[in-house]
């Protein structure tokens, strides 16, 4: 008791490191939302009336075409995302219910796929696909597979915690261990493994749009200015849309980056 | 011998300082000391985590940690440290890695080294045919590493050896038999070896002095406490029975699609009466967690019964089952009320506490699931009470789990578990984290909690004399197996199995008489377990696994050879 009151015996805690990645992805999140509001406030450029991409200076063209490729990014990313996220609850659930082989055997099938060339397959749905959504559709697929093998691993972690054990011993029925402890300890790492998708999908539109089969030009995209600018020679119209497309990229990895160091600190 | 004694007298001795003083900052962390170790004189420096023992050896061996200053004169001659956790890399193959240092040392080729360190293996007590010097480290097993490591330092055969925390993390009779090793090899060289080491790993046995480095200073140790703190109490009727409690987990399907498991615990049988102190005694892989747990339920064993107060707790931990409604009892089958009674401490006890919420409201939590019967608005009075209990000031409660030590940590565990009022505590290693005083103040903390409210204890721990200290009874466990239960004291002062007898010895830093390494659970030699070890193993023992037998009173004993003396 009274003896716990004077300076503790050990060193104290050593000053907490300063967390790696947490301002690269401040940084990160900073740009890519500042290039957002540019690309939407892009059509207002000239004193206030509508832009057309077409007749439009280099750099105001750029910002127009960055509408497409982000917003589509961003739509495959959440589409994406949840798909690997689902994929590894339905891993676990399946753990739960059908024992470690079933669980095993679907998130292996996760691995696997993160290791394949899927990116050559949004190209592919973009010469024979019609619509947008099915594009997305596709270019979420070709995410999925890493953002399942990430979460399940953080699931796998969080199942074995000790705290669970803990909790069951202050007899917590599972249910409430669920609602208790495992959610709210589960939602942070799985969003940061969802984050994830974000630069995969920006790259694999980028990619199928460069060789002029991805999004419909009418939409416009970075990497289908910088395909048009290089097939035609033209370095004014080659810069703009390649440099936002490098500096688009730089920000969602730096954002994914910044995500899992901040859920790997302990 | 005798002519390394007088060079010694004629020259200076190999390690000597003069005021050496440290600092981190403000803080000394060695002041003024004056250290001198002569050839074949081995040293041990113990401390608690943090107490400046690496930052020492560092600056004996001319690498002055960062951000440490130095005053005063440290003089070395010829030294080799060896750092803490052995500082191999993992990849790469050990040949290589031996035939660097010991060249570099030496100037010697490849083979000459390699020649130099089988010499070195010998006198570590390394068989042949465990000699894979081609595997990377990391393939091999960690008391091999460390074998080869101190066998690196005999084929350089320095003047002075350095070894900062050797062995730590082994299992204390396979460390110990490893630093008598080296300590024989140092005082046959006439090497100045100085071993660097918390004061529970047992290099304080091995040498010829102890000092402890304690708030800056280099003192002889506090002997640690032997008796218990309070005259035990007699133990009242047995209230929990473990029968035949067994563990087996399922493996892959073998060939065929046979189903496999293995099985980790074997049907063993236990009461615990009321106000009783039982300790659970051994080493890694003996099975002491999963029996501990086992008595929890958490999870249930696979075979075998655990009643406490009459009431079956594995027909009451089994999920209901298909076609049974769940009903609306909160407390099917009694399970709750259970777990009121039998609380854990977990080895870990940082990471036993969710780190998305206060202490206070997982307490809270604690509170509102197994004392309904509390009303909410008493609740905090309760927390802070147990905070206050258990060594910690009620404030405490506002803190999240990551801001605290280790140390407050396992004061909380201990507070969290005391929180529901139980009647037992069934606690594994719950001081593993904790080192020196630290561990200490938990220990007795621990025990006035549990004299005070009159609990029993489990106590699952691998340092035997710690263990058996405040016990009424031990039982000593190998391989998923009870090979001796009897009374703690004369567990303490006369053990008849070989396992108990060497845990003793380790506990103490004595030479045990086990040789080789524990087997892998996989691999298990027929018979009983420790015959690759025991030194009183004869042929029948590959034959048969020795049942438990009663030998005296209350004395359980499982070696057919537990009364003849060792052959040759």
């Amino acid at each position: 008791m009274a003896e716990y009151d004077q300076p503790p015996l050990s060193h104290p805690l050593p000053p907490e490191p300063p967390r790696a990645g947490f301002a690269r992805g401040l940084s990160g999140a900073a740009v890519l939302a500042a290039l957002a509001l540019a690309c939407a406030a892009a059509p207002l450029m000239a004193d206030g009336s509508a832009v057309h991409r077409l007749d439009a200076d280099p750099v105001a063209a750029a910002l127009l075409d960055g509408r497409g490729s982000l917003s589509f990014a961003l739509l495959a990313a959440v589409l994406g995302g949840g798909l690997g996220i689902g994929w590894a609850l339905l891993a676990g659930l399946l753990g739960t219910l059908a024992g470690s082989r079933a669980e095993r055997r679907t998130i292996a099938a996760a691995h696997r796929m993160a290791g394949w060339p899927l990116a050559l397959l949004v190209p592919l749905a973009g010469g024979l696909v019609g619509p947008v959504w099915l594009l997305a559709l596709v270019t979420a697929l070709t995410a999925a597979p890493a953002v399942a093998a990430l979460a399940h691993a953080e699931l796998s972690t969080l199942m074995r915690a000790e705290f669970l054990t803990a909790a069951r011993a202050a007899g917590l029925p599972e249910g409430e261990v669920l609602r208790r402890h495992l959610i709210p300890n589960l939602t942070r790492p799985l969003l940061a493994a969802g984050v994830l998708a974000l630069p995969r999908v920006l790259a694999a539109e980028s990619f199928a749009s460069l060789l002029g089969l991805g999004l419909p030009p009418a939409l416009g995209s970075w990497g289908a200015s910088v395909g048009l600018a290089a097939r035609l020679g033209d370095p004014v119209a080659f810069a703009p849309p390649a440099l936002l497309l490098a500096l688009a990229l730089w920000a969602a990895c730096a954002i994914a980056d910044g995500v899992q160091a901040g859920q790997r600190k302990s | 011998m005798n002519h390394i004694a007088v060079h010694a007298a004629a020259k200076p001795a190999p390690v000597e300082t003069a005021a050496l003083t440290l600092m981190l900052g403000d803080r000394v962390l060695l002041d003024r000391a004056n250290l001198r170790v002569e050839r074949g004189q081995v040293l041990a420096v113990t401390g608690g985590a943090g107490s400046g023992k690496t930052a020492l050896l560092g600056t004996l061996a001319g690498q002055l940690p960062a951000g440490v200053d130095m005053a005063g004169d440290a003089r070395v001659d010829g030294h080799l440290l060896i750092a803490q956790g052995g500082r191999l890399a993992p990849r790469r193959p050990l040949a290589l890695q031996v035939a660097e240092v010991v060249g570099h040392h030496l100037g010697l080729d490849l083979r000459s080294s390699l020649r130099r360190m089988a010499d070195g293996l010998d006198r570590m007590g390394v068989p042949a045919a465990a000699r894979r010097f081609d595997l990377p480290p990391e393939q091999l097993p960690e008391s091999l590493r460390w074998a080869c490591l101190f066998a690196m330092a005999v084929a350089v055969g320095p003047a002075v050896l350095l070894a900062d925390a050797p062995a730590a993390g082994l299992d204390p009779t396979v460390r110990l038999r490893l630093l008598h090793r080296l300590a024989d090899w140092a005082r046959a060289d006439g090497v100045a070896l100085v071993l660097a080491g918390r004061p529970e790993d047992g290099v304080a046995g091995v040498a010829d002095h102890v000092l402890t480095l304690r708030r800056g200073r280099l003192l002889p140790p506090n002997p640690p406490r032997t008796e218990p703190l309070t005259p035990l109490e007699p133990p009242g009727t047995a209230r929990l029975h473990g029968r035949g409690v067994g563990m087996s987990y399922p493996l892959a399907a073998g060939p065929g699609g046979k189903s496999r498991s293995l099985t980790v615990l074997h049907g063993i049988d236990l009461d615990l009466r009321t106000g009783e102190t039982l300790a659970l005694l051994g080493e890694t892989g003996s099975a002491k967690a999963t029996l501990a747990r086992s008595l929890l339920c958490l999870p249930p064993p696979t075979a075998g019964a655990v009643v406490w107060m009459g009431r079956d707790l594995m027909a009451t931990a089994a999920p209901p089952a298909a076609g049974e409604a769940r009903g609306d009892d909160p407390d099917r089958g009694g399970l709750r009320r259970a777990r009121r009674d039998l609380q854990p401490l977990f080895p870990d006890p940082a990471s036993s506490f969710d780190p998305a919420m206060t202490l206070g409201d997982q307490f809270g939590l604690v509170l509102e699931s197994l004392r309904p019967d509390i009303p909410a608005d008493r609740r905090d009075h309760r927390i802070d009470e147990v905070l206050e209990e258990a060594g910690l000031r009620p404030e405490a409660a506002l803190r999240w789990p990551s801001a605290l030590s280790v140390a407050e940590a396992a004061h909380a565990g201990l507070a969290r578990a005391i929180l529901s009022e139980p009647r037992v505590l069934i606690a594994d290693e719950p001081a593993a984290s904790l080192s020196a005083e630290e561990r200490e103040t938990f220990l007795d903390t621990l025990m006035t909690v549990r004299d005070r409210r009159r609990l029993s204890l489990v106590l699952a721990t691998e340092r035997y004399d710690e263990g058996l200290r405040d016990a009424h009874r031990g039982i000593v466990m190998l391989a998923g197996r009870v090979v001796e239960s009897a009374d703690a004291e004369t567990l303490r002062t006369a053990p008849l199995h070989p396992y108990s007898r060497a845990m003793r010895a380790a506990s103490r830093g004595e030479r045990p008489a086990l040789e080789g390494d524990a087997p892998s659970a996989f691999a298990q030699p027929a018979g009983c377990p420790l015959r690759r070890r025991c030194p009183l193993a004869r042929e029948f023992c590959a034959q048969a696994i020795p049942a438990l037998e009663e030998v005296a009173p209350g004395h359980h004993v499982a070696c057919h050879y537990w009364d003849t003396p060792a052959e040759g």
